[in-house]
C-alpha cells in the first residue's frame, strides 16, 4: 500500500490529486520520474553513483540508497508511471524535524536554456542563494508542547534574508514554541544536533573534505536535508539513541552533470558558507553557556 | 622622483591614449591611478580599512600589497594615485600571472548593466565552469632568453584544458611561443610545490577564507610571481614564488558571511595546481 509521505518539506507534494512521491510501509520512497528528461537524468545519476568505484565508502551514507525504477500507480490517478525507488531517508524516525537547504550560489549551470537560466537567476537573486551561497527551501519542526508538527510557511522561507536564514537555523534546533514569532529560539538542541562527535557539523565537514577533491559530479541545484528526532532528545534515557542520530543527506539529482576534471566549486563554496553559519550558532551557544549563571530552560 | 611605466603589467589598465596608467619609482613603489566612477575611491577605502583592521591575522598581511596612502603625482594632471608596494621590485626577471578568482565577477546590488556585462564575460570564459580565469601572464623563456606575453584575445578564449596547459607553461623552460611544444614543467616543484611555494601559500589563504567574514573580494585577482634570474644561474630553488591578492575596486563588507564566491574559485584553482604537481609529465590536450 502506497501513501503520501508525511515529512516532505520541499519539492513536489502528492496532495489533492497532484503528482508527487509516495512511500510504502517497508521504508521505501517512490519518486515519479519528472517530465522533460529530468526524471531520467536523476535515474542515470543514481545508476552511475551507485556503481562508481571512485566514490569513497564513507561518502555513500550521505546519499539515499537506490533500488532502480519501478512502474507504480501515480498519485494523481494518471495510471502507472515509472518511479525511482529509494530508501526513505526519514523512515526510522517517528517524529523527525526536517530542513531542506539548497546549496550553491547559483542553481543554473553552463549550457542551460536562456529561459531556465533567467528563471534560476531571478530566484537566486531574490533569495539568499547569491548572497549566502545557499537558501533554506523549507523546514518542519516537531513541537513537543503541541505534540504536532510546525511547518514554516513557504513564502516566508523564500523571502528570508541572511538574518532570516540564521534565525531559521536556530529555530530548527529549539524547543520553545515555533509558532510564536516573538520568542527568541532557545537553541536547546543545538549542541546535540549540530555539535557532538557524530552531529551535523562533523558530517558536513566530512562532505566538504570530499568536495575539495572530487571531480566526478557537479551537484547543480541539489539540496542538503538535515533530519533529527526531536522527541528522543527530550526523553533521553531510551536505548534507541543510535536510531535517532541527526543525519545529513544529499537529495534531488535532476540537474547533476559530469565533473569533467573540475571540482564542484559552486556547491563547495555554498557548503563552506553553510558550515560557517552552523559553526556560528554552536559558538554562540558556548558563549552563552559560559556567561550564564542560571540554569537553562531546555525543555525537560 | 623618477617615475616610469612598469615593465611587467600583465592585466588591468595600462597607459593608453592620454589616459593615465600605473607608474613605478626606483624606491619600490607602485602608483595606481584612481579609476573613475567611485571604483578608485572604493579601492582606497578598502586599503585604508584593511591596513588598520586588527581582525586581519598577521600572517595573512603578506598576501596583500603594502599600502602607502594616496598622492598627487606630477604629469597626471594633479589626479590622485594610490601608492602601493611594487610587488615586482625585488625580482629581476619575474614571470607573472594574474588569475581572477570566483565563479562570478558581479555581486548583489551591482547595476543591472554591470551584472549583464560581467555575466557575459564570466560565461564566455572559464570563470563559470572552473571558478577562476587567467587574465594575463608574462613568462620568461629560458631558450629565447626573453619574456613572452600572449595576446589578450588568446586568453579570453581559453577552455578548461587550455587553462590547465597555461598553468603548466607558466612553470616550464622550453620554448613557450611555440604552441605545439609540450610544456616540460621544469620548475613545477620549486614554484608550485616547495614548502614555501604557491600551493602552500594558497592553502594558507584558503584556511583564512573559510572563516573570515570581513570582506568580499569581488573581481579580485591572485598574482603569482617567481624569479627566473636564479633559475638561469642554475639554482631554481631560489625562485621565490609569491602569491598576492590585487585589485580591490569592488570589495564589499562581508556582513557576517564568508566570501564563498572567492573561496569556491580558490579551491578549484588549488585543485588545478595539485593536479599539475601530481602529474607534471602529462600535458593537457591543446
Amino acid at each position: 500500500m502506497l501513501k503520501v509521505p508525511e515529512h516532505q518539506v520541499a519539492g513536489h507534494i502528492a496532495s489533492d490529486g497532484k503528482l508527487g512521491p509516495l512511500v510504502d510501509d517497508q521504508g521505501r520512497f517512490f519518486k515519479p520520474l519528472q517530465g522533460d528528461s529530468r526524471g531520467e537524468h536523476e535515474a542515470k545519476f543514481y545508476e552511475s553513483f551507485t556503481s562508481n568505484k571512485k566514490v569513497p565508502d564513507h561518502i555513500h551514507r550521505y546519499f539515499p540508497v537506490y533500488h532502480g525504477t519501478q512502474l507504480v500507480e501515480a498519485s494523481d490517478g494518471s495510471g502507472k508511471l515509472p518511479h525511482l525507488v529509494l530508501d526513505d531517508v526519514v523512515s526510522g524516525y517517528s517524529n523527525p524535524s526536517v530542513m531542506d537547504v539548497k546549496i550553491g550560489s547559483r542553481t543554473w549551470y553552463p549550457d542551460v536554456s536562456e529561459e531556465y537560466f533567467k528563471k534560476c537567476i531571478k530566484k537566486d537573486k531574490e533569495t539568499t542563494t547569491v548572497s549566502l551561497g545557499f537558501r533554506v527551501s523549507g523546514f518542519k519542526i516537531f513541537d513537543h508542547q503541541e505534540s504536532s508538527f510546525w511547518r514554516a510557511e513557504k513564502k516566508l522561507v523564500l523571502g528570508y534574508n541572511a538574518a532570516g536564514a540564521r534565525l531559521a537555523l536556530r529555530k530548527f534546533v529549539s524547543s520553545n514554541s515555533p509558532a510564536d514569532s516573538n520568542l527568541i529560539p532557545n537553541c536547546a538542541f543545538a549542541s546535540e544536533v549540530y555539535g557532538g562527535s557524530n552531529g551535523i557539523l562533523v558530517q558536513l565537514l566530512e562532505l566538504k573534505d570530499w568536495f575539495e577533491t572530487q571531480t566526478l559530479y557537479h551537484f547543480n541545484s541539489c539540496s542538503i536535508l538535515m533530519i533529527f528526532e526531536n522527541e528522543s532528545i527530550l526523553t533521553k534515557g531510551g536505548d534507541n539513541v543510535q536510531a535517532v542520530q541527526a543525519q545529513v543527506k544529499l537529495v534531488d539529482f535532476a540537474h547533476v552533470l559530469d565533473g569533467n576534471g573540475v571540482i564542484d566549486h559552486n556547491f563547495l563554496g555554498g557548503l563552506c558558507s553553510f558550515i560557517k553559519f552552523i559553526k556560528d550558532i554552536l559558538q554562540s551557544i558556548d558563549q552563552r553557556d559560559e556567561t550564564n549563571t542560571s540554569p537553562l530552560e531546555n525543555g525537560h | 622622483m623618477q617615475l616610469k611605466v612598469p615593465e611587467h603589467q600583465v592585466a588591468g589598465h595600462i597607459a593608453k591614449d592620454g589616459k593615465p596608467g600605473p607608474l613605478v619609482d626606483d624606491k619600490g613603489r607602485f602608483f595606481k591611478p584612481l579609476q573613475g566612477d567611485s571604483r578608485g575611491e572604493n579601492e582606497v577605502k578598502f586599503y585604508e580599512s584593511f591596513s588598520t583592521n586588527t581582525e586581519v591575522p598577521d600572517h595573512i598581511r603578506r598576501y596583500f600589497p603594502a599600502y602607502h596612502g594616496t598622492q598627487a603625482v606630477e604629469g597626471s594632471d594633479g589626479a590622485a594615485m594610490i601608492v602601493l608596494e611594487n610587488l615586482l621590485a625585488d625580482y629581476s626577471k619575474p614571470s607573472v600571472m594574474d588569475v581572477k578568482m570566483g565563479s562570478r565577477t558581479w555581486y548583489p546590488d551591482a547595476s543591472e548593466e554591470y551584472i549583464q556585462k560581467c555575466l557575459k564575460k564570466d560565461t564566455g570564459t572559464t570563470t563559470v565552469s572552473s571558478g577562476f580565469r587567467i587574465s594575463g601572464f608574462e613568462v620568461y623563456d629560458h631558450k629565447e632568453l626573453s619574456f613572452w606575453k600572449p595576446e589578450r584575445k588568446l586568453l579570453r578564449g581559453l577552455t578548461v584544458d587550455g587553462a590547465r596547459l597555461t598553468l603548466r607553461k607558466f612553470v616550464s623552460s622550453n620554448s613557450l611561443s611555440d604552441m605545439g611544444s609540450k610544456p616540460d614543467s621544469a620548475f613545477v616543484s620549486s614554484v608550485y610545490g616547495s614548502s614555501k611555494g604557491v600551493l602552500t601559500q594558497l592553502l594558507e589563504l584558503k584556511a583564512w577564507f573559510e572563516n573570515q567574514t570581513l570582506y568580499h573580494f569581488n573581481s579580485c585577482s591572485i598574482l603569482m610571481v617567481y624569479e627566473n634570474e636564479s633559475i638561469l644561474k642554475g639554482n631554481d630553488d631560489d625562485a621565490r614564488p609569491q602569491v598576492k591578492l590585487v585589485d580591490f575596486a569592488h570589495v564589499l563588507d562581508g556582513n557576517g558571511v564568508i566570501d564563498h564566491n572567492f573561496l569556491g574559485g580558490l579551491c578549484s584553482f588549488i585543485n588545478f595546481i595539485r593536479d599539475i604537481l601530481q602529474s607534471p609529465d602529462e600535458s593537457a590536450e591543446s
